[in-house]
């Protein structure tokens, strides 16, 4: 089996983790693939470096804020040095940058499997709020603001608790108006207007992962719902669930956008209705745990990239569970050493 | 009332799963007997009448812990 060389950013496993170890380790169990793993890292601590069971080699990227042309740049180096064929962005901020240098990256021979620019921005919350109705999923009350008065106005409303939003990144929950004019501001600060206020729904967070093929329809998906998150939100224990109505709007999803590449809906299930509360335009942290149960994603993913056959069923049993932990390696500092001086390991 | 009851994945020692929502829950001897009861499709009269034949408990008894116990089950969306 020829050596397939496959770049995965992400690999930041920390408390707040990136999706490429699970990645990794997802495209390392494939028997149909083998794969020389590239970690692309934005810091010289990322854990993944580290993991040489798992990471062959790795890099430090310009961020995906800077110029498009100095990361490609550093992108087309690393497949100089490696033979790079196939990269798979796991991380919110660089995907706009790889959707418009798809073309570019196609030219030099680099595969990828993404969402267009198209399905890319139906992830805006405004967006989703046309979206979710079409696929027979509710969106809890939202209004969207875009001055001091309009929030205030919108929580009157509402009430509290709330989410203030903005329009593709970051969601603060706020008590108070003092809090909530804070995650206004840092919110406009950062991503600009609107800003967007949505009720606080109760029920179990389900999420679903999965690859579309770009056709409308599915290279397999899964759903799960959270039994213990962290401080920050993160999943760390987790229960595969067999919901249908949950899946069946996540194949008209896939339907009615043609979605192509890795995504992640993220839903609240109450006893009457599903909410739709984000989509993810890549694989979750969690990601192993769709290949644990039976479904490689991310093994799926890079064959379609290749053009090669791939697997499209979604078999897989309720009841699988998942839990995360955590680890200690000691090392010496030679890794360390030349990841700071040469930008690679 | 059989539909949810029927998706429910349920273990000799009392542990219930929902593979629809991903709960879990346990019960003891008796409510796991009385799942399996309403699992058949039996009505509560009958299993309360069966349920005096079966365990050591004089009528009334039967009757609170298995009105409490359906309860319960609809508390949990269950039933």
């Amino acid at each position: 089996m020829e050596e397939l060389v496959v770049a995965v950013s992400g690999i930041n496993a920390v408390d707040n983790p990136g999706p490429g170890i699970g990645v990794i380790r997802s495209l390392k169990e494939d028997p149909g693939l083998r794969v020389k793993a590239i970690g692309l890292a934005y810091d010289a601590m990322e854990p993944g470096i580290y993991l040489d069971w798992l990471v062959d080699r790795s890099f430090i990227m310009p961020y995906p804020s800077s110029e498009e042309e100095d990361y490609l740049a550093r992108l087309f180096y690393i497949q100089d040095v490696t033979g790079l064929n196939v990269i798979v962005p796991t991380l919110d901020a660089e995907l706009p940058l790889f959707i418009k240098g798809a073309e570019e990256l196609a030219a030099r021979g680099l595969k990828t499997f993404l969402p267009t620019w198209e399905q890319f921005e139906l992830r805006s919350k405004q967006r989703l709020i046309e979206l979710a109705s079409e696929l027979g999923l509710s969106i809890p009350p939202t209004e969207i603001v875009s001055s001091y008065q309009d929030l205030w106005r919108a929580l009157d409303r509402i009430g509290f608790p709330a989410m203030v939003k903005g329009l593709f990144y970051k969601a603060y929950r706020v008590h108070t108006y003092p809090e909530a004019e804070g995650a206004f501001h840092k919110i406009v600060e950062e991503w600009g207007y609107p800003v967007l206020v949505q009720k606080v729904v109760q029920g179990e967070e389900v999420n679903v992962v999965g690859v579309g093929d770009g056709e409308g329809g599915s290279l397999g998906m899964m759903a799960i719902k959270k039994l213990w998150i962290t401080s920050l939100g993160k999943i760390w224990t987790g229960v595969t669930i067999k919901n249908e109505a949950l899946l069946e709007a996540t194949s008209k999803f896939l339907e009615k956008s043609s979605w192509r590449g890795a995504f992640e809906l993220e839903c609240i299930a109450t006893e009457e209705r599903i909410y739709l509360i984000e989509i993810n335009p890549r694989f979750p942290a969690w990601i192993y745990f769709a290949t644990g149960a039976g479904l490689n994603l991310p093994a799926r993913l890079v064959k379609a990239a290749l053009g090669l056959p791939v697997k499209r069923d979604s078999s897989y049993e309720a009841g699988r569970l998942y839990i995360r932990y955590t680890y200690d390696i000691v090392t010496d500092m030679e890794t360390f050493q030349h990841v700071v001086t040469r930008g690679e390991s | 009332m059989m539909n949810k009851l029927a998706r429910l994945a349920i273990n000799d020692e009392g542990f219930i799963f929902d593979p629809v929502t991903g709960n879990s829950f346990t019960t003891n001897r008796v409510g796991l007997w009385i799942l399996k009861q309403l699992k058949e499709g039996k009505e509560p009269m009958q299993i309360w009448q069966e349920m005096t034949a079966r365990f050591e408990v004089d009528p009334e008894t039967a009757e609170r812990d298995l009105t409490d116990f359906i309860g319960q089950l609809r508390t949990y969306k269950l039933l």
